[in-house]
């Protein structure tokens, strides 16, 4: 988190400081970095009028902004083309309306999940995320992103819990779509558009939720299995009896080890999460420990701390910029075979079973490598997402419908204003 | 700050008011070359059955057409879109807002045909479909792999998926598992301009734009979903379904708040008014008390272990609301006797008036006791009777207005308290529609919902994917010119007959 002392605030002259533009100095934007580039000037706008100012005057000057809160997710789609300004979100921190007994939130773009989580804690509710790398993300991150964690797939995602949004354009407008209410069908759900797309279309600047209930009880079990098949049918048999799952996932031997689990290859670990009534969450550890014994694995209660410790695995340090990170989608039964075709090499991969959702990582991974796992998820009707990698490996990533895409990017944002380039749209 | 804001919403909708008839009659003859005769319909008499949805709203379309495929679709909306003819998709017709009715005429594609369920993935818990098919078989398709679809709207022995995924069609259950779009992961569509793609994947968080998301609820104005991949749920282990008796609706609203306070999400939370009530004792004896305020119908499913305890706490939740009676059920048959009132809520109320207007409108829940009461006094005002049957868990009220419209200004009335309703809906921080959609019905009260602004982004999306303003024009958006003399037409009748589901 940046020191506020080394920013720009918005302020009423901010036109002059985007007309300087090309003058201002590295000073005040080294906090800034994407890359191994950095902005000519970087803004903490506080008002979400602020923030459509900020992008009303960027357009003016003809300057590229990237949007920016935990700064967790700046390599995810392609590289931006043009970075002029830096646009911090994080001073957009109100909560600005909780109805507990409405179980619905209303909160700023640069509140943190932390914040949001402690907050709704007090009443006994909880946002059902687990983004990686952690709750240091903004929930203005978090819905551009919309990256999911170890839950997706057995609770509800950020796109199915996102009810309304007001987003900043480059027009200097704010514009709001959806509600506060559960269910609702009224216009086009612009909500769901702005969700994970990178800040191409417009800023986040507030967003409405629904929440939870948080569970009585909870319980977290390891099971070491000898093999990957054997893992796998441990992880389908777990979810076939219905247990209340918020978590399966599969980890290879060193993506297992890093997370504290202590195994060698070709051990496969399943990592179960429960949760529900306490009766409820004691059957499931009973019946766990009988999957366990059926496929010969060793079961043990594990601590809070492997999820997060597997969550962080997700998302790269600063320091780590040689790494690769990739994200596979492939449907559940493809899981165990995708894991098997990574090898345990000196990669890290692992998976979280009911979304599909398979994570590979390591320095060595190159494109023929990515080439290939995507033939693989494409054959079986799923995806490649780049998530960290450097340049010249960000194009083999899937994302969508381009022409869609270039469509309603030039529509909202013809002169490129923001993230010019992700979705490859400034060629 | 920038350029003067231009109101592109126009551009967006101004189609040729009706398409000639020498252009028609290529168009006929072409459609059939590509399709078959079977296939495409074009004699007066034959079009007649395809003017109207579940509103009265009508217009007739110059053609209807019956696709057999995505390349059937595919060559309707190129051919129509060569001839500048609009068009318009159609599923069972069921719908409330009055999507389906071609006000400008032109070509009517009826996706019943394309009813194929394509694959039940077990393993994977997905099915792939086509658009045709009925809610209700896929749900039995998929019953006896031990899995369910969840959106259950109370059309669903009729409705389609694809009018499913048009409407983003709720229902019931869908208070804990979320509405059709939290339930389609993937779609192949076909664009107005007749380009296919597949939007979304097989599995959840496809990377690039979540077009997907945006799709599912566009009410049919963007495409034609071809091929649906839909997300399947396990079938519960246990359910219990509680009928409570309340004196007063406002006791049981108050009784909602209780039950959702108490830490359980039901799977249902549905209320009957007095009204409803006395309709359904009055045409079947379901066992319900005829001098109760309300009933309210609470299903919680799971574990045998959490359907105990979740039980027991929504009956604490029930009493201390004030519950006079409760009945409580665990086995299938025990279960449906008490869903059978609500089930028949709509056909009871039929036999009433000659006419009702069905309302759908949303609440955060806790304002419920209070809206409630609104709806009451202003219907008391207007000289009309209502009856509620609705989502009381996620705050969508169903107001059911009765009326006969050969009384001379009987209509009128009803609709001015129609929009009374709605107004107190979004007064009370909700919305307008909850899962029936915006259609033709509700254009001219986005405006009360949204600013200029907003709607000016919505315009630019249907731009976006189309360009020529051809495709189911008319709705969803207010204004727009061409449309002009459907809005006057819009504003006479707007009437759920009998045959509507809510």
């Amino acid at each position: 988190m940046p020191a506020r002392g080394t920013l720009v605030t918005a302020t009423s002259d901010l036109e002059g400081v985007l007309a300087a533009l090309p003058r201002a100095r590295h000073r005040e934007t080294s906090a800034y970095p994407i890359e191994g580039r950095f902005p000519s000037v970087a803004l903490r706008p506080e008002s979400p009028d602020g923030v459509a100012r900020v992008l009303a005057a960027a357009r003016d000057a003809r300057a590229a902004v990237v949007p920016q809160g935990a700064r967790t997710a700046l390599t995810l789609g392609r590289p931006v083309s043009r970075y002029d300004v830096a646009l911090d979100t994080t001073g957009l921190h109100r909560i600005v309306e909780y109805e507990p007994a409405d179980m619905t939130v209303t909160v700023e773009a640069g509140v943190t999940l932390h914040a949001l989580q402690a907050r709704l804690a007090e009443e006994g509710q909880y946002l059902s995320v687990d983004p990686p790398p952690g709750d240091e993300v903004t929930i203005g991150g978090l819905l551009a992103t919309a990256r999911a964690g170890a839950w997706r797939g057995l609770l509800p995602g950020v796109r199915d819990l996102v009810l309304g949004i007001t987003v900043a354009t480059p027009e200097g407008t704010l514009v709001s779509s959806g509600g506060r209410v559960v269910k609702n069908v009224t216009g086009y759900d612009l909500h769901r558009l702005h969700t994970g797309a990178l800040g191409s279309l417009g800023v986040i600047v507030s967003a409405s939720f629904k929440v939870a209930p948080l569970p009585e009880a909870t319980a977290m079990l390891a099971l070491r299995c000898p093999d990957i098949q054997l893992a796998e049918r441990a992880a389908f048999e777990l979810r076939d009896r219905r247990l209340p799952l918020r978590a399966l996932s599969l980890l290879d031997a060193s993506t297992a080890t890093t997370v504290g689990v202590e195994t060698r290859a070709p051990a496969t670990t399943v990592l179960a999460a429960f949760e529900g009534v306490p009766a409820v969450v004691a059957r499931a550890e009973r019946e766990s420990r009988d999957v366990a014994r059926r496929m010969r694995a060793a079961i043990e209660a594990v601590p809070p701390f492997t999820w997060s410790a597997l969550r962080r695995r997700a998302a790269l340090a600063g320091s780590e910029e040689q790494t690769v990170l990739v994200r596979l989608g492939v449907p559940p039964s493809r899981v165990a075979s995708t894991l098997a075709a990574v090898g345990s090499g000196r990669l890290e991969a692992w998976a979280h079973v009911a979304a599909g959702c398979v994570y590979v990582r390591g320095a060595s991974l190159t494109a023929a490598t990515l080439l290939a796992l995507q033939a693989d998820a494409h054959a079986a009707g799923g995806f490649l997402q780049v998530e960290h990698a450097p340049a010249e490996l960000r194009d083999i990533g899937d994302a969508g419908d381009l022409e869609l895409t270039r469509t309603l990017k030039a529509t909202f944002d013809p002169e490129g204003v923001l993230n010019p380039g992700r979705w490859g749209d400034d060629a | 700050m920038g350029a003067p804001r231009t109101h592109e919403v126009a551009r967006g909708t101004l189609p040729a008011m009706s398409t000639s008839q020498p252009t028609l009659a290529v168009l006929v003859d072409e459609l059939t070359r590509a399709l078959g005769k079977s296939s495409v319909l074009a004699r007066p008499e034959e079009l007649i059955a395809y003017e109207y949805d579940a509103t009265i709203e009508r217009a007739r379309p110059d053609i209807v057409v019956f696709p057999a495929s995505t390349d059937d679709v595919a060559t309707v909306l190129r051919l129509a879109r060569k001839h500048g003819v609009p068009v318009v998709p159609r599923g069972s017709g069921t719908g409330l807002a009055g999507g389906a009715v071609p006000v400008q005429g032109g070509v009517l594609c009826v996706l019943t045909r394309m009813n194929r369920i394509l694959e039940i993935d077990v393993r994977n818990r997905t099915a792939t479909i086509e658009p045709g098919v009925i809610n209700l078989q896929l749900q039995e398709a998929v019953a006896t792999h031990g899995l369910t679809y969840a959106p259950d709207p109370s059309s669903q022995r009729v409705c389609t998926i694809g009018g499913n995924v048009a409407t983003n069609a709720g229902g019931p259950h869908t208070l804990v598992h979320g509405s059709t779009v939290n339930h389609v992961l993937g779609m192949r569509v076909v664009l107005p301009d007749g380009r296919a793609t597949f939007l979304g994947s097989r599995v959840p968080d496809a990377p690039g734009l979540d077009l997907r998301g945006l799709f599912v609820g566009s009410e049919g104005t963007l495409g034609i979903a071809t091929e649906i991949v839909v997300r399947l749920v396990p079938r519960a282990e246990a359910v219990r379904t509680l009928l409570a008796i309340f004196a007063s609706i406002e006791d049981a609203s108050n009784a909602v708040t209780r039950v959702i306070a108490s830490g359980v999400i039901p799977v249902a939370l549905e209320m009957l008014d007095r009204e409803i009530i006395r309709a359904v004792q009055h045409s079947r004896d379901v066992g319900y008390p005829e001098d109760a305020g309300a009933v309210l119908l609470v299903e919680v499913e799971g574990l045998r272990e959490t359907v105990e305890q979740q039980s027991a706490q929504v009956i604490e939740a029930l009493r201390a609301a004030g519950a006079l009676d409760l009945r409580i059920a665990s086995e299938a048959a025990e279960r449906e006797r008490l869903w059978e009132g609500r089930k028949s809520a709509i056909g009871a109320i039929g036999a009433l008036a000659p006419n009702f207007y069905l309302l759908d409108g949303v609440v955060p829940r806790t304002r419920l006791p209070e809206v409630m009461r609104g709806v009451e006094e202003l219907s008391a005002r207007y000289g009309f009777r209502c009856g509620n049957v609705f989502h009381a868990g996620d705050g969508n009220l169903h107001p059911n207005v009765m009326f006969d419209s050969m009384e001379p200004g009987a209509t009128e009335r009803v609709l001015a308290l129609g929009a009374e309703i709605l107004r107190l809906c979004i007064e009370a921080g909700g919305a307008i529609t909850g899962e029936h959609g915006v259609g033709l019905e509700k254009r001219s009260y986005m405006e009360w919902m949204f600013g200029a602004d907003d709607l000016e982004a919505m315009s630019r999306i249907r731009l976006a994917f189309d360009e020529a303003g051809l495709f189911n024009p008319c709705k969803v958006l207010p204004s727009g010119h061409g449309c002009a003399s459907a809005h006057s037409a819009e504003l006479t009748h707007h009437l759920a007959t009998p045959g509507v589901y809510v």
